[in-house]
């Protein structure tokens, strides 16, 4: 069935987009300002940068109702300059990016959100924690604890569910950056089965951290490890160890992202990413698709980075939990049927009002956690030059 | 029940708002506080253990930790961590006798040169006296259950048990 586009919705009005905004401008510069005291010039530039960076990103997605496009310039800024901001924290506090074995003693390895699944069964059964960092809040190599981490992540997770995978995580911006390097994808048969990679990977993981008490996804898997720090290659495990990360990385974040305009380590293999689907299921923001208007073209589902979308579940009018909340489904849908949702209330009844609501809440964890690493990464670079 | 379950709906995305507003300054920390009060602690594969004793050498002391067992298939055998203390109070060899298990006998004796480079690769000779530890030869850094290494103003020398 030929797909009757919807004329192009006219942009929302500058004034009443300005209005719109307001509420994340003050938010903002309540995010920023406290930085202002006594941090350098380039800190202030790079902190009053990335405020007018997420506030007009902000505006655009008011103007233009459009969500995915202006949201993934924050995404990929993101993941971009995370690693230029850590790489160059652990650079100048311990000379190296491996983590040598007294640093892991010290409780200085600092804890991304990645083993947060991994620890839970070992916290459960022993009150153990089998990751060499710091519990303390202020803690870890740059006073970031685990409890620290734990607590960003359970404050995100509440108010976004898994839309941390698209407005938290600092590690999917290079491939989602990546992903849009193409203008066409070169791979488009992807076996549908490869959606289950991360729960294999997840239960594998958490059941291997079990039993070697270990973080096994951080000592042996994770792909991001190529552009943060990795395992000192003290012997050949350490030096197979950074093998897999260095491949696993430039297959899955680099190369099948440019082949397929998918975010592959995300949809395929990251196993936070399927703890973190679990979320999805108590929040209260979802994306639905209204049936009423579904033809159904399926441009929703190729659009979709993370396949959360297939022939059963558009034709059920929803989305597969994995679905991250990226609103590229809705930016895609010629005929609105992929809309914002809130559970409870009717599908297609006020969507605006839903994302509206959604995206107030989103980009406000955006701000305060992706700006201040977004500015963290902006002020290493500006400290070089200013 | 539809404008109910609506009603709720809204509800449910008005608290979320307000979870997202209240998150840096009140939510952050409550949980933080609440995640450090669980009574949960690192593994003491990587820190050590806790100390129980400390045994008063001159000009420096050495704390001696509680014997670490590794879990179920942890890669590591048990081990003893001594730890010299102030680094700068130690001479530049140290060979130190050691009763471990505080029977009053000697168990190992360490034996370490303290470079004065503080990045400098550290080796580590431990004799054993009490077939319970085991003795090591010209050890470095390779392994967290036999190992020597500086941690701030420290050195820390762990010791095999035997199996």
């Amino acid at each position: 069935m030929a797909t009757k586009v919807l004329p192009a919705r006219e942009p929302r009005s500058v004034g009443r987009s300005l209005l719109l905004t307001l509420p994340i401008a003050l938010w903002s510069a309540l995010m920023f300002a406290p930085i202002f005291r006594g941090a350098s010039r380039p800190d202030r530039i790079a902190e009053a940068a990335t405020g007018i960076f997420m506030v007009v990103l902000f505006f655009m997605m008011m103007r233009t109702w459009s969500t995915y496009r202006w949201r993934r310039w924050f995404f990929v800024a993101m993941g971009l300059l995370f690693p230029v901001g850590f790489i160059h924290t652990v650079m100048v506090m311990r000379g190296t990016m491996g983590i040598p074995i007294e640093e892991m003693i010290a409780g200085r390895t600092p804890f991304c959100f990645l083993p947060i699944p991994l620890l839970i069964l070992p916290a459960a059964l022993t009150k153990t924690l089998v990751f060499p960092g710091s519990i303390l809040p202020n803690g870890g190599m740059s006073g970031g604890g685990m409890a620290a981490m734990a607590a960003l992540w359970l404050g995100i997770t509440i108010v976004v569910g898994k839309g941390w995978c698209s407005y938290a995580c600092f590690f999917g911006g290079i491939e989602e950056g990546m992903a849009s390097i193409p203008a066409k994808a070169k791979v488009r048969k992807i076996d549908p089965r490869w959606r289950y990679g991360p729960w294999a990977v997840l239960l594998a993981m958490v059941l291997l951290s079990l039993a070697l008490f270990e973080p096994a996804y951080c000592m042996w898997l994770c792909p991001f490890k190529a552009v943060s720090e990795y395992v000192a290659a003290r012997s050949t495990v350490g030096m197979i160890q950074n093998g897999i990360f260095i491949v696993l990385f430039a297959g899955l974040v680099i190369a099948l992202p440019l082949l397929t305009k998918k975010r592959t380590q995300c949809a395929f293999f990251c196993p936070f990413g399927a703890f973190q689907s679990l979320f999805n299921k108590t929040s209260v923001f979802d994306v639905k698709i209204d049936k009423t208007r579904c033809t159904p073209c399926v441009l929703c589902q190729k659009s979709c980075p993370t396949m959360a979308l297939t022939d059963e579940s558009i034709a059920k009018g929803e989305t597969l939990m994995s679905c991250m909340k990226c609103g590229a489904c809705v930016d895609a849908c010629p005929k609105d049927a992929a809309v914002w949702h809130i559970r409870g209330t009717e599908v297609a009844v006020k969507p605006e009002r839903a994302r509206l609501m959604f995206l107030y809440a989103a980009w406000a964890m955006a701000v305060m956690f992706g700006g201040r690493i977004i500015a963290g990464g902006l002020a290493t670079i500006l400290h070089l030059f200013v | 029940m539809r404008t109910l379950m609506a009603k709720l709906g809204y509800t449910g995305a008005g608290l979320t708002l307000c979870a997202a507003v209240l998150a840096p300054f009140v939510l952050y920390g409550m949980f933080t506080k609440g995640f450090a009060s669980l009574g949960l602690h690192v593994d003491e594969m990587y820190s050590g253990g806790p100390k129980v004793r400390t045994v008063q050498a001159a000009g420096y002391t050495i704390d001696i930790h509680r014997q670490v067992s590794p879990h179920m298939w942890q890669r590591e055998k048990p081990f003893v961590q001594l730890d010299w203390k102030p680094v700068s109070a130690l001479p530049s060899h140290v060979s130190d006798l050691v009763d471990i298990d505080g029977d009053g006998q000697p168990d190992v004796r360490v034996t370490f040169d303290v470079p004065k480079d503080s990045k400098a690769p550290l080796r580590v000779n431990v004799d054993s006296l009490n077939p319970r530890y085991e003795a090591m030869w010209n050890v470095g850094r390779k392994k967290f259950s036999d190992l020597i290494v500086r941690v701030d103003d420290a050195i820390l020398v762990r010791v095999p048990v035997a199996q």
